[in-house]
C-alpha cells in the first residue's frame, strides 16, 4: 500500500505553524497539520482560570535539572493554537540592534537577517490580525507602518500607574497589543473584561484559532488532531526529509510522506523531535552536524512587581497583557554587569486565583491574613512585569533525557541558568520596579520571584552551518526541505514577548516556500 | 473572515476530541446512595456525596488543612473538586499540578502531603491535625509554607502548601460565588460550568 504523503507536513497547530498553513494552503499546496493535543474551538474557552488549565500539557515531558526552572509546563500549551491559544497578545517588535549583539557590541549572537529584512514582514502581519498602539507614543518604535487600530484604553489601574513611571523619569505609552480596539476583518472588538488567559472566546484577540488557522482550513489545510510527531524521516543520504513519523489518536503508530516537513511544535519539543530523529547518518540528530541543536536555549528572566493602593484601581478591567508599555531602558549598555535590554509591561486585569492572580502575589498569606488581603486587593492590587534580556550561553540547552514517554521515545531534559547580564537586569528591575510602584501612591510594595516567559533559542538561525541549525528562513543547514518555526529560531532573545517575530519569521519563509519550487518538487 | 470563522468551528466540531469528559452545563459528575447526579462540589459536599479517590482519613485532612489555608474552603466544596479532579483524566484535570512538574497521577503527591502532614501533627501535639485547636493549626501550617518543617517526610512541604492553599483558593475565591464575595464583577464571556 503506498504511503500516505502530503506536500507540506506542518507539525503543530500553534503560532507559527497555523501562519505556515494558511500561506501554503492558500497557494493551493496540500497541507496537512500534525497536532499532538486536541482539536480546540473558540467556544472551548470558558471565562474560568481553573478551565484554562486545560490548555496546559499535563503530562511534564521536560525535565528540569537546573536551578533556574524554565516553568515549561506554564509556557507551553497543546491542541490547537497552542501557547498561543491563549496568549496575551503583548506583540512589541524586537529593536534594530537586537539582530546584531556580536558585531555591534561583541556580546551574543548575530541574526543572520536584519531588522530591515524583517519589518515588511511585521507590517504584514500586522495588517492580516490587526495590532492596536500608539507609534508616537512609543517613541522607541522600530520603523513601520503605522498601527492599523486606535491604542487600548487606560482604566484607573493604568492611570495610576503611568504616573508612577513618569514621576520616576520613564514614558510609557499605551501597550501595542494584537486584540482589536475596532472590529476588523470581520472580528469583533475587545470587551476589556480581562479573561485572555482563559483564551478570548470571541476572536477579539489574535490567538491562531481567530486568525491564521481558519484560513488555512478554508483553504483546504488538513488538520489531524491527536498526532503526535515523533521523529523526521529522511532518504538514505540523510539531506532531504522524506515524511514524519508519529502515534495517532488510536496509538498506532503511523509515517506520513512529505515533499517539504516544517516543524513548529514550540522550541523544546522541536528539539526533541530531532535528536530523537538520529539516524546512521546523523548519529548525534537529524539537521545537528553543528552540534548546536538545543544549545542556545534564552528566556526572559522577569520579576512581577506588585503594589497595594487605597484607591479603586479597577483591576479587573482591561486586558491579561496590561495597559501600558516602556521601553525606556532599551540602551544594552552603560550598567555594570547588565548588558541588555528592559521592558516594562504594566496595569494587567487580575483574577483573584491561579499562579498569576491576587492570592499567588503573596503565596506566604493563609487563613485571616489571606482573607483580609484578598478584600483589599480586589480592588486595590496594582502590578507590572519587567521582562529583561537574556544572553545566549551554549551551556544553556536541552538534550535528550533517560526517561521515555508512552511511545518509548527519549524525554526532554533542560539545563538552564539566567545568563549573568540578564541576572544583573533583573536585579535592577527589582529595585526600579519597587520605586515605580512607592511612586505611583502604592502603600505597600513587594515583588515576586525570579520567573522565565518566553523559550527561545534551542534551533537557533545563522550564518554559519557550522555553529546554527538553519539559514534566516528557518530552513535547515543539513536538511534542504525542512523547515523551523517558532522562538526556537532566536539566537539572541531580545526583551521584547517574542510571538509577534514568530509570526514575522514564519511568514516571511512560508512565502519563500510557497515561491520556491525546488524545495517543493513533487517526489 | 467571519465565514471562515464559521467553516473552521463547523470543521473543528465534526473532528471533535473522543474523549468523555465529566462534565455537563455546570456540574460534575457525583455518586450519592448509589445514583449519578450532576452536582457543584458544594452541593456534593452537602449531600453526602461519594467521594472516587480520596479515604475518609484523607478527606478529613485536607478538609481541615484546606479551612485553615483559606477559610471557607471545605464548605466550599475542597475535597470533592479535588477528588474530582484526582479521578479525571490527566489532561482534563483542572488542578494546578499541571504547572508544577508533577507526574500525573496526582493521588500520590496529595496523598503524601496529607500524610506528612498529619505525622507531623501526631509528633507535635499527639493529635489528629483536625483535632488541633486554631492557633496549633496555623503554627503548623506556617512552617510548612516556609520550607521543610523539621521531621517532615513526604513531598516538599512547601510545594504541598502551594498546591493545597491554590486548590483551597480556587474553590473560595475562583468561581462566579468566590468574585462575588470578593465584590469585583466576574464578567464571563462563557459562563464555565458551574461552579467553576
Ligand atoms: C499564559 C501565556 C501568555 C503569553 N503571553 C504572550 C504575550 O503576551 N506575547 C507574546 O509574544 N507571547 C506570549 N506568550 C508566548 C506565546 O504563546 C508563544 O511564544 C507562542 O505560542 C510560541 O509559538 P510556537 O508556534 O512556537 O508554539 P505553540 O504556539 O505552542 O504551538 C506549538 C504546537 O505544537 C504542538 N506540538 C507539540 N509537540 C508536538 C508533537 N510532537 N507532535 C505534534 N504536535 C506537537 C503543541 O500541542 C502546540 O499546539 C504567552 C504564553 C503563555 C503560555
Ligand atoms: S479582555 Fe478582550 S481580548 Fe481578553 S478575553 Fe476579553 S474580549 Fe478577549
Amino acid at each position: 500500500m503506498a504511503r500516505d504523503h502530503a506536500q507540506v507536513v506542518i507539525v503543530g497547530a500553534g503560532a507559527a505553524g497555523s501562519v505556515f498553513a494558511a500561506v501554503l494552503a492558500e497557494a493551493g499546496r496540500d497541507v496537512r497539520v500534525l497536532e499532538t493535543g486536541p482539536v480546540r474551538r473558540l467556544e472551548d474557552f470558558y471565562s474560568s482560570q481553573l478551565w484554562a488549565r486545560r490548555l496546559k500539557w499535563a503530562v511534564p515531558h521536560v525535565a528540569e535539572t537546573t536551578r533556574d526552572p524554565v516553568w515549561f509546563n506554564l509556557n507551553a500549551g497543546r491542541g490547537y493554537g497552542g501557547a498561543a491559544a491563549h496568549h496575551f497578545a503583548v506583540w512589541p517588535r524586537m529593536h534594530a540592534d537586537d539582530f546584531k549583539l556580536r558585531s555591534t557590541f561583541g556580546k551574543g549572537l548575530d541574526w543572520p537577517l536584519d531588522y530591515a529584512d524583517l519589518q515588511p514582514w511585521y507590517d504584514r502581519v500586522q495588517d492580516d490580525v490587526g495590532i492596536a498602539g500608539d507609534a508616537a507614543a512609543e517613541v522607541w518604535r522600530p520603523p513601520g507602518a503605522p498601527y492599523p487600530l486606535p491604542p487600548v484604553p487606560r482604566f484607573a489601574q493604568g492611570e495610576v500607574l503611568a504616573k508612577g513611571f513618569t514621576a520616576s523619569g520613564l514614558r510609557v505609552a499605551p501597550i501595542p497589543v494584537a486584540v482589536l480596539t475596532r472590529p476588523y476583518k470581520g472580528r469583533p472588538p475587545c470587551i476589556w473584561d480581562g479573561w485572555c488567559e482563559a483564551g478570548c472566546p470571541t476572536g477579539a484577540l489574535a490567538n491562531p484559532l481567530a486568525t491564521y488557522l481558519p484560513r488555512a482550513t478554508a483553504a483546504g489545510a488538513r488538520l489531524q488532531p491527536g498526532c503526535h510527531v515523533t521523529r523526521v524521516l529522511t532518504d538514505a543520504g540523510g539531506r532531504r526529509a522524506t515524511g514524519v513519523e508519529y502515534v495517532d489518536d488510536k496509538g498506532s503508530r503511523r509515517e506520513l510522506g512529505a515533499d517539504v516537513v516544517v516543524l513548529a511544535a514550540f522550541g523544546v519539543e522541536n528539539v526533541r523531535i530531532l535528536l530523537n530523529s538520529a539516524g546512521e547518518r546523523h548519529p548525534a540528530g537529524l539537521a545537528n552536524s553543528s552540534g548546536t541543536v538545543g544549545r542556545y536555549l534564552t528566556c526572559h528572566p522577569s520579576v512581577f512587581t506588585f503594589g497595594l493602593f487605597d484607591a479603586d484601581l479597577q483591576n479587573y478591567m482591561g486586558l491579561s497583557g496590561g495597559q501600558i508599555i516602556s521601553h525606556e531602558h532599551w540602551a544594552k549598555t552603560g550598567r555594570e554587569g547588565a548588558f541588555g535590554s528592559r521592558q516594562y509591561e504594566a496595569a494587567m486585569a487580575l483574577k483573584p486565583n491561579d499562579l498569576l492572580g491576587i492570592a499567588m502575589s503573596r503565596a506566604d498569606l493563609f487563613h485571616r491574613d489571606l482573607e483580609r488581603f484578598m478584600q483589599r486587593a480586589a480592588r486595590g492590587l496594582g502590578q507590572m512585569v519587567a521582562v529583561c534580556e537574556d544572553m545566549p550561553l551554549a551551556e544553556n540547552r536541552i538534550e535528550l533525557d533517560e526517561r521515555r514517554d508512552a511511545h518509548g521515545l527519549r524525554l526532554a531534559r533542560i539545563h538552564y541558568r539566567t545568563s549573568p547580564d540578564g541576572l544583573g537586569l533583573w536585579r535592577e528591575a527589582v529595585t526600579e520596579g519597587e520605586r515605580i510602584m512607592k511612586a505611583a501612591g502604592a502603600t505597600e510594595v513587594w515583588h515576586g520571584p525570579k520567573v522565565a516567559q518566553h523559550l527561545m533559542g534551542g534551533t537557533i538561525m545563522g550564518k554559519d552551518p557550522a555553529a546554527s541549525v538553519t539559514d534566516g528562513y528557518g530552513r535547515a543547514h543539513d536538511v534542504e526541505n525542512l523547515f523551523i518555526g517558532g522562538g526556537g529560531l532566536f539566537p539572541t532573545s531580545s526583551a521584547v514577548n517574542s510571538t509577534y517575530t514568530i509570526h514575522a519569521l514564519a511568514l516571511r519563509a512560508a512565502s519563500r516556500l510557497r515561491d520556491d519550487q525546488a524545495a517543493l518538487r513533487t517526489r | 473572515m467571519l465565514n471562515n470563522l464559521a467553516d473552521f468551528a463547523k470543521k473543528a466540531s465534526m473532528a471533535q476530541d473522543r474523549r468523555q469528559f465529566l462534565v455537563r452545563a455546570g456540574c460534575l459528575l457525583f455518586t450519592v446512595g448509589g445514583a449519578r447526579l450532576w452536582l457543584t462540589p458544594a452541593e456534593a459536599r452537602s449531600r453526602g456525596a461519594d467521594l472516587q479517590v480520596l479515604d475518609a482519613a484523607q478527606t478529613r485532612t485536607l478538609e481541615a488543612f484546606g479551612e485553615i489555608l483559606v477559610p471557607g474552603a471545605a464548605e466550599a466544596g475542597l475535597a470533592h473538586f479535588v477528588d474530582s479532579q484526582l479521578a479525571a483524566d490527566p489532561n482534563d484535570c483542572l488542578l494546578v499540578t499541571r504547572y508544577f512538574n508533577i507526574e500525573p497521577p496526582y493521588l500520590p503527591f496529595y496523598a503524601g502531603t496529607l500524610a506528612g502532614l498529619e505525622s507531623l501533627s501526631a509528633e507535635r501535639h499527639q493529635r489528629a491535625f483536625a483535632a488541633l485547636g486554631e492557633a496549633e493549626a496555623v503554627a503548623l501550617v506556617r512552617e510548612l509554607g516556609a520550607g521543610t518543617p523539621r521531621g517532615w517526610s513526604g513531598p516538599p512541604a512547601e510545594l504541598g502548601y502551594l498546591v493545597i492553599r491554590s486548590d483551597a483558593v480556587d474553590v473560595v475565591y475562583g468561581t462566579v460565588e468566590g468574585f462575588r464575595r470578593l465584590g469585583v464583577p466576574y464578567m464571563p464571556h462563557i459562563l464555565p460550568p458551574r461552579p467553576w
